[in-house]
């Protein structure tokens, strides 16, 4: 099948480029549009485990933008109990279609180590994380070893 | 010695006009124009012409009084040239000229008209003025009072050469002799500041009338310097051409000699410049000075015809510049009068004017189109319409629409229009009578009704121009501008109609009908449904005749009987039957009535009916349709199983809701309702038809780099995704994946793309479906009254929002519940908000304003607390619908915050 041109050139390009931070990504050769993969991040208190992500590319991709969810659990103001995220980004109104998944890859990894509290999906978790960031860290650091994935050993 | 006469003259002039303070001498002399003319109706033109020539008279003895015939020699003891007429203020002159006029006195021979006679004066005043007029210039440089200057002094001397050169031997003798020299911006502007520095306005007013009751030479002012040379060439061929054949028709040279371009710009800049001097000054005169250009011009078109088409528009263009006259004078005589001059324009002129309005003109529309409203509105208001006195005999107000006409197109032009290529074919439905045309015999008889079946005619303004109101993507102002609601609401429709329909006693009977634009939706349903209605009642009628006649009657009404447990199979099999076999029923008033019960309908049942059907077929289940997520609207499905009969069903029913007055619940995106009225898809419809990719696609057309190609990395092979959740390749060129998208082919790409989502890939669907929603609406007026937009509301109703089924269904989050004070206050401020302000709300919170199907409770509204009070704006997550809001410490906050947010949420960057 000749997928879009421009998925598979972007999947080669991140492949290559070889980000520490997202990894393991995996394509279903029959659908290039849904890409699973691992994120890494470098903060407290995600830096003890990985997160899967799924990226789901719409048919009209670029013109459209990607949808992002984890599957791993994450105790995140911004990531809600279903694995849902905003990133601005790739909202509709903010989206160009001249950006690339990589730059997305990347904004993602930089809200999952610095969450924002101010435009939370799980308000309680950024009032916590505003008000008591001892507790927030330490049920994250807790919630982090019992739910996410293992981290790659290099 | 000439020129030393032509001093004379002018400082005579001069000390005539500023002896006196108050009326001027043009607006005294004007104001018998009203008295001589008051009562001339529009038929009697014998009156009017002797009127005229009464009138012309008392002006040349009012000149004469004033100015002199210029002779020094004079021994007429009634010429101010002479020197034995002592000075007169203008308002004894014009009593004088009144008494002289009776008396028959004597009249100096040399004295020029009001109204430039071409051909007299040539001999006598060409000869000796080219010199005269170049050393006048010198001295006259400041004597701006002179009525003998020249344009001369309005030029800086750099030009002045130029000038003299460019004026044609016509406008020598005009200036020469007479008192008026076309106006330029500069001329304005230095009798502006003259006014103001004398606090004295007479020159002002004096200039303006001169120039303003002679239309040949207004048409010449404002005119475009670079074009001064060549125009003036042309109108010396011109002027040379009407003087040997002056007789003849002076419109039939229009296209070949177009007259001299007027600077809108440099005019406007003008009249911009005059409000500075303060309006008390010179406005009630100005309006004098209006209405007396729009009688000359009005009696021209319709009588003399001196004046070249041209020059007309021109006149019409400068007259419409002068704004801010701020007197109410100006909406009760000037502005009527510039109405009934402009009712006379042929078809031609109009087009002329719309179109310089449409290209020159854009910021001069709002003002004219506000002060037509509210010539429109006064009259509406302040008239008691009787039967006998009709709005549509209302002359103030249907002039004021025909001019509103002109304006309505000139706003096309100035607005965004398409290429009028992408129709959709017309579905030719065959086989079809039209009981109507035999109704309307029997009610209106021994008139003469033309053959009703033709549908009306296109507007002959609208073919002129070649425009068409489908193309008009965005006009410069927005179409519901010219709805005028008061008189909407006090026309009576069914007049309306019937003048419409019927050309009694020799047509000419005016319909707003004809003028859609200024009616609401509203009321022109209204009129829709008087036709329905007449046409229902008509096929009543002819079945109780063949009940007389004791042929066995065709049924009169269109009748469905289904069963309530398979309503779309029932409905659908008895509609394809009747459209196949007897197609003309479904003009008939529907009557459904549902097996095993007992209800008669009167409405209700009917309406029941639709709202059944149309829940289930919309039903994305049901597979004729498709949800677009990203707009909440309703597509067809290009794979649909379904039968093209289905569709054509569909399009019968929703014209069946249209003809039977019902308001159905769908969604359809807006190009649905621009193709139905024979408009093809095309890019700017993906903006509505889904957002976010139209977006996406802008974005693109955006993109300036030459890398597009690397960046986008897109090809002519586009992915889609049918209902089943396949993905589906499509070339939209043949070898479409080896040919990239770069900046040069980025526009064919994005209208291919287009094309394919909006047009080809529905095709099938689409027309079977347009055929069934022609077979019931093929005759009516729909296409000639109605905008796409306005059909959409017909289908629709108003989209009104049912906020509190929002209220009921919304769930809390982060602390909120129901019952929190800040969510209590929120609800009693939104259930206040304007219609456009929820609309907003919407927006803002869900990225769509549009409802989705099923109404507002199933858009699954989350508001979450989002930290105690502070001084942040409310937030939202478009993607989950989820509105972050702080618990604001009073509801005056929260209403302040709310609004602010929903205010400027344009371009609002989140995060």
């Amino acid at each position: 099948m000749a997928a879009t041109r421009r998925l598979q050139k972007e999947l080669n390009d991140i492949r290559q480029s070889g980000l520490k931070s997202f990894r393991d990504i995996q394509v279903d050769e029959s659908n290039i549009l849904t890409w699973q993969g691992l994120i890494v991040p470098d903060n407290s208190p995600y830096n003890k485990g990985a997160f899967r992500i799924e990226i789901n590319f719409p048919a009209e991709y670029p013109f459209k933008p990607p949808k992002i969810s984890f599957k791993t659990k994450i105790y995140h103001p911004n990531i809600d109990e279903k694995g849902q995220v905003c990133l601005p980004i790739i909202s509709a109104e903010n989206w160009k279609p001249a950006t690339k998944t990589d730059q997305v890859i990347q904004a993602l990894v930089a809200l999952v180590n610095d969450p924002e509290p101010e435009h939370p999906l799980r308000a309680e978790l950024a009032e916590e994380y505003l008000k008591d960031r001892k507790k927030f860290t330490k049920n994250a650091e807790e919630f982090t070893k019992k739910h996410s994935e293992k981290r790659p050993s290099d | 010695m000439n020129s030393k006469s032509e001093t004379d003259e002018a400082s005579r002039g001069s000390e005539a006009s500023s002896s006196n303070s108050d009326p001027t001498p043009e607006s005294s002399q004007e104001e018998s124009t009203p008295i001589l003319c008051a009562d001339s109706g529009p038929n009697n033109t014998q009156d009017i012409m002797k009127r005229a020539a009464a009138k012309q008279l008392i002006e040349r003895y009012f000149y004469q009084l004033v100015d002199g015939c210029g002779n020094p020699n004079c021994d007429n003891k009634y010429c101010a040239s002479s020197g034995e007429a002592r000075n007169l203020t203008p308002n004894e002159a014009a009593a004088e000229a009144i008494k002289l006029f009776y008396k028959e006195a004597r009249l100096c021979d040399s004295l020029p008209n009001k109204i430039p006679r071409i051909e007299a004066c040539r001999e006598s005043s060409t000869g000796n003025n080219t010199t005269e007029n170049s050393d006048k210039a010198n001295k006259d440089e400041k004597n701006l009072e002179s009525p003998s200057s020249s344009s001369s002094p309005i030029l800086g001397g750099n030009s002045k050469a130029e000038t003299s050169q460019s004026v044609s031997p016509i406008d020598y003798k005009n200036l020469s002799h007479n008192n008026g020299a076309p106006l330029t911006e500069e001329k304005i502007y230095e009798l502006c500041d003259e006014c103001i520095k004398n606090k004295s306005p007479e020159a002002l007013i004096s200039a303006i009338a001169r120039t303003f009751t002679k239309p040949l030479i207004l048409a010449r002012s404002f005119i475009k310097v670079d074009n001064v040379s060549n125009s003036a060439k042309e109108d010396k061929q011109d002027k040379e051409s009407e003087a040997m054949c002056s007789s003849s028709d002076p419109d039939k040279d229009v296209d070949s000699a177009s007259g001299p371009t007027l600077d809108v710009a440099s005019c406007r800049r003008a009249f911009e410049y005059l409000s500075k001097v303060p309006s008390v000054h010179y406005s009630s005169s100005f309006v004098i000075i209006l209405a007396t250009l729009a009688e000359y011009l009005q009696l021209d078109m319709r009588m003399t015809k001196m004046l070249k088409l041209d020059d007309i528009i021109n006149c019409f263009v400068i007259a419409f510049e002068v704004r801010d006259l701020g007197c109410s004078d100006y909406l009760e005589v000037a502005l009527p009068a510039l109405c009934n001059a402009a009712e006379h324009l042929p078809v031609k002129g109009q087009a002329k004017l719309a179109r310089i309005w449409g290209e020159q003109c854009k910021d001069s529309l709002r003002h004219i189109l506000e002060t037509l409203q509210q010539l429109i509105t006064l009259r509406v208001i302040s008239t008691n319409y009787t039967a006998g006195y009709q709005l549509q005999d209302d002359q103030n107000v249907t002039r004021a629409t025909k001019l509103m006409k002109i304006v309505y197109y000139a706003n096309m032009i100035s607005g965004i229009m398409e290429s009028n290529t992408l129709r959709e074919e017309p579905v030719v439905i065959t086989n079809q009578l039209d009981p109507l045309g035999d109704a309307l015999d029997h009610l209106y008889p021994l008139t003469s009704i033309k053959n009703l079946k033709q549908a009306q005619p296109e507007d002959p303004l609208a073919v002129e121009l070649g425009i068409n109101v489908l193309d008009a993507r965005k006009p410069y102002l927005a179409f519901e501008e010219f709805y005028n609601e008061p008189l909407s609401d006090t026309i009576e429709m069914d007049i309306d109609f019937a003048n419409y329909k019927t050309d009694i006693s020799g047509g000419k009977k005016f319909s707003f009908l004809k003028y859609p634009f200024i009616l609401t939706a509203a009321t022109k349903s209204l009129g829709l449904y008087y036709e329905n209605r007449i046409r229902m009642y008509s096929e009543r009628r002819v079945s109780l005749l063949h009940a007389v006649v004791g042929a066995s009657p065709p049924m009169p009404f269109l009748r469905l009987k289904v069963r309530r447990s398979h309503i779309i199979d029932d409905a659908l099999v008895e509609l394809e039957m009747i459209a196949m076999e007897r197609a003309l029923d479904l003009k008939k008033q529907l009557v459904v009535e549902f097996e095993g019960e007992q209800g008669v309908d009167e409405g209700g049942v009917s309406k029941e009916f639709f709202q059944l059907i149309v829940e289930e077929i919309f039903n994305p289940d049901y597979g004729m349709f498709t949800q677009q997520p990203d707009s909440h609207t309703v597509w067809f499905n290009p794979t649909s199983f379904e039968t093209e009969a289905q569709f054509t069903l569909i399009g019968i029913v929703l014209g069946l809701a249209i003809y039977n007055n019902i308001i159905l619940a769908v969604n359809f995106p807006m190009v649905v309702y621009r193709k139905l009225m024979g408009k093809k898809g095309s890019f700017q419809d993906l903006a509505d038809w889904n957002p976010i990719l139209y977006n996406g696609l802008k974005d693109m057309l955006e993109y300036v780099g030459d890398d597009l190609a690397d960046v986008y990395y897109q090809t002519f092979r586009i992915c889609y995704t049918d209902v089943f959740g396949n993905n589906i390749f499509q070339d939209l060129k043949e070898n479409g994946d080896s040919i990239f998208v770069t900046q040069d082919n980025k526009r064919e790409f994005v209208d291919l793309y287009a094309e394919f989502l909006l047009n080809k890939s529905v095709d099938t669907q689409f027309k079977a479906f347009r055929r069934g929603f022609v077979m019931v609406t093929d005759e009516s007026q729909l296409g000639s009254l109605f905008r796409p937009e306005e059909v959409e509301t017909l289908v629709c109703g108003s989209k009104d929002f049912d906020f509190n089924e929002l209220e009921k269904s919304t769930e809390y989050d982060g602390g909120y519940t129901a019952e929190s004070q800040t969510i209590k206050d929120f609800w009693s401020i939104v259930h206040s908000l304007s219609l456009e302000d929820k609309r907003k709300l919407l927006q803002f919170t869900t990225g769509s304003d549009r409802v989705p199907v099923g109404g507002l409770s199933h858009l699954k509204l989350v508001i979450a607390r989002n930290g105690p009070d502070c001084d942040r704006l409310p937030t939202a997550h478009t993607c989950f619908n989820v509105l972050l809001l702080p618990e604001y410490e009073n509801k005056d906050k929260l209403q302040d915050r709310l609004m602010k947010a929903i205010s400027y949420s344009k371009g609002f960057g989140m995060l």
